[in-house]
């Protein structure tokens, strides 16, 4: 148990030293080096020694433009792992920190309740299709489930803004929150908040809930199938003991270990959706600061983005072993040997480490 | 040739399936034949813009008196060359990777994987864009490449399961004590049994590629020149698409070619499995 939290837990912080890493050299040895584009910008504008030049992009990416590489290295890493991104290009007097962490709960605050909508619904709808495979329901649901798993998010979202915003008024299309609330506790304004996330949050659940019905329907229908679960009911378990403890628990591991793929694909999503709601999120920072080539909030935010994946997929790691006991009980390594040998189907992963085949 | 006696007997007994396989194909044709015969000539003739679906124009014509139909027929190539190659790429670097992990094992496995894990930890798309827009290409392989990036790791998980219990199943040792030429183990031991994999997520790693593809487009990422759906959609909506219904058709037609592509991939590769798998094509 100790060793495999360790051992994600090392993962975690290696992944976000290494986009860290990847950030750093893609802003300086790629074409068009980002720190050089500054510089000759400034002194272009002209009113400025070299040495001022020097101190604003020293400024701006939080490290010296001169010097060996090595040493701008070290420096920006260690400014990262303590959250000092530089200033923003655009905007010097903010600094890149201030504007990720104003993001940051936009982004939360929607992708977690479409996260917590969409895997409800999933739930339900995959389990009742998985429950009643030959009704007429299950067919026409497991049609539209799987045309909707395969839409793209921001064609959705782009068609709710056409026909609920623009072309219906009935819901706002753009902003976090209507611009007559003001900020606080207050009922109007955590109204808005909500009225103004719905379309946003329906983008990612009429895409997500279809991938999660599809998951659950795959998974309870192989636990259907299982001695185990003939054996309850041999036994004469109750129906609820056999629905609950030895079907659904079961079903839901594979949902568990789908979640942190799924945050990954959702977080990626949100460039659009934030993006097209002008909803002020990570993603519609990151993709506002690639367009205006500011290029130290584009990094902050990408690796803030790394950082909310990583963290996410940590929290699913802390909690599978509430959902799979097995997983720190000595018989591990027999489970493993069984999930190798074909018992496990591609839906159907008992060990997180395996997540990513599903 | 039994080949595709299988591949339309499968095909046949999976409605959804053949119906994605055929809609692929005419894909592909219009892709292939589309940019011969159609050609569009950015008009810019204001009285001919914004014009309702007509004979002439079956879907109507855009901001600058270009038919939509044209456009959308012309900006098929470049959505499925890019889609085609980032496929490749993917399924060559997941396969290699996979089975060299899976087939040599011991440290080597352990250091991949570990590299594979953290490819599959950071989000694709964000990697995607970040690393378009310091690249700015319009070089269509070069777009493969980048989009590539985010996708092996995912297959290359797959491939070394694969490879790991193939390793030590019983068969292999049977055809090693045969001595069976390399050939014969890598063709027909080893690939029949991850060829479902390969097949599948050769498909879904084109919807992936797609889908990132037309995104760039759309975020105005990737340089905005040429035809493609990504492109039309952007300026559809830069033209005020959104708050206008004269141009619903120009900007809802090519987001429909990108939805019933995208379907007909995915229910194309459901029966990828059956196909591939030797154990399910034998009736």
């Amino acid at each position: 148990m100790v060793s495999f939290l360790a051992k994600r837990l090392a993962l975690a912080v290696v992944t976000i030293y290494i986009v860290i890493t990847l950030t750093f050299f893609m802003v300086r040895l790629m074409p068009g080096n980002a720190m050089s584009y500054l510089e000759s910008q400034l002194t272009a504008q002209g009113g400025l020694s070299t040495a001022e030049i020097a101190a604003k992009v020293q400024e701006a990416y939080g490290v010296q433009a001169s010097g060996p590489l090595w040493q701008q290295y070290l420096a920006y890493v260690g400014h990262a792992f303590t959250g000092n991104f530089g200033t923003s290009i655009i905007n010097p007097g903010q600094t890149v920190l201030s504007v990720i962490a104003g993001a940051l709960p936009w982004t939360l605050l929607v992708i977690g309740l479409a996260l917590l909508i969409s895997f409800t619904i999933g739930v339900v709808v995959g389990t009742l299709i998985a429950a009643f495979p030959q009704s007429a329901l299950a067919k026409i649901g497991t049609g539209v489930v799987s045309f909707l798993a395969a839409v793209p998010n921001y064609i959705v979202a782009l068609v709710l803004i056409y026909v609920v915003a623009d072309r219906g008024h009935l819901l706002p299309a753009s902003g976090p929150y209507s611009l007559t609330a003001t900020p606080g506790w207050n009922f109007p304004f955590v109204g808005s908040v909500l009225q103004h996330a719905i379309l946003p949050v329906l983008s990612y659940v009429i895409v997500a809930f279809g991938s999660w019905a599809l998951t659950m329907k795959g998974s309870v229908s192989t636990i259907l199938g299982a001695d185990y679960v003939r054996t309850g009911e041999a036994w004469g378990l109750s129906r609820r003991r056999v629905t609950q403890s030895y079907i659904g628990r079961n079903a839901m591991l594979p949902m568990v270990t789908n979640l942190g793929l799924s945050l990954g694909y959702m977080f990626g999503g949100s460039v659009f959706i934030e993006t097209f709601f002008v909803y002020p999120g990570l993603g519609y920072y990151l993709i506002q600061s690639v367009n205006e080539r500011d290029y130290s909030v584009m990094m902050g935010c990408f690796i803030l983005i790394t950082v909310a994946v990583v963290v996410a997929n940590l929290i699913v790691d802390l909690v599978y072993p509430l959902v799979d006991p097995r997983i720190m009980s000595p018989g591990r390594a027999r489970q493993k040997g069984l999930t190798v040998s074909g018992l496990a189907t591609e839906n159907q992963v008992a060990d997180p480490a395996e997540r990513s085949v599903a | 040739m039994t080949f595709l006696r299988d591949l339309w007997r499968i095909a046949k007994s999976d409605k959804p399936a053949l119906i994605g396989g055929v809609v692929v194909l005419i894909y592909l044709v219009v892709a292939i034949v589309g940019p011969m015969v159609v050609h569009i000539g950015y008009q810019k003739n204001s009285s001919l813009a914004y014009l309702p679906p007509s004979l002439k124009y079956p879907l109507g014509t855009d901001f600058l008196g270009d038919s939509v139909l044209s456009e959308l027929i012309v900006g098929t190539r470049p959505i499925m060359e890019v889609g085609l190659a980032t496929a490749v790429m993917v399924v060559a670097v997941g396969v290699t990777v996979g089975l060299v992990a899976g087939y040599l094992g011991g440290a080597v496995d352990q250091i991949i994987m570990r590299i594979t894990d953290v490819f599959l930890t950071i989000p694709g798309l964000p990697l995607v864009i970040v690393i378009a827009s310091i690249v700015k290409t319009t070089n269509p392989l070069a777009l493969a490449g980048i989009l590539s990036i985010a996708g092996w790791a995912g297959l290359a998980r797959a491939v070394r399961s694969q490879a790991l219990s193939l390793r030590t199943s019983d068969f292999i040792d049977a055809a090693k004590v045969q001595g069976l030429p390399l050939r014969n183990m890598v063709g027909r031991q080893l690939l029949p049994n991850i060829g479902p994999y390969v097949a599948i997520h050769f498909l879904l790693a084109v919807t992936d590629a797609i889908y990132a593809e037309v995104g760039l487009y759309l975020l105005g990422v990737a340089p905005i020149t040429g035809t493609n759906w990504g492109i039309m959609i952007n300026l559809a909506i830069s033209q005020g698409a959104l708050y206008t219904s004269q141009s619903a058709f120009y900007l809802f037609s090519p987001m429909l070619a990108i939805v019933f592509l995208q379907v007909a991939l995915v229910y194309f590769s459901r029966a990828m499995d059956r196909l591939f798998n030797p154990r399910l094509r034998v009736q």
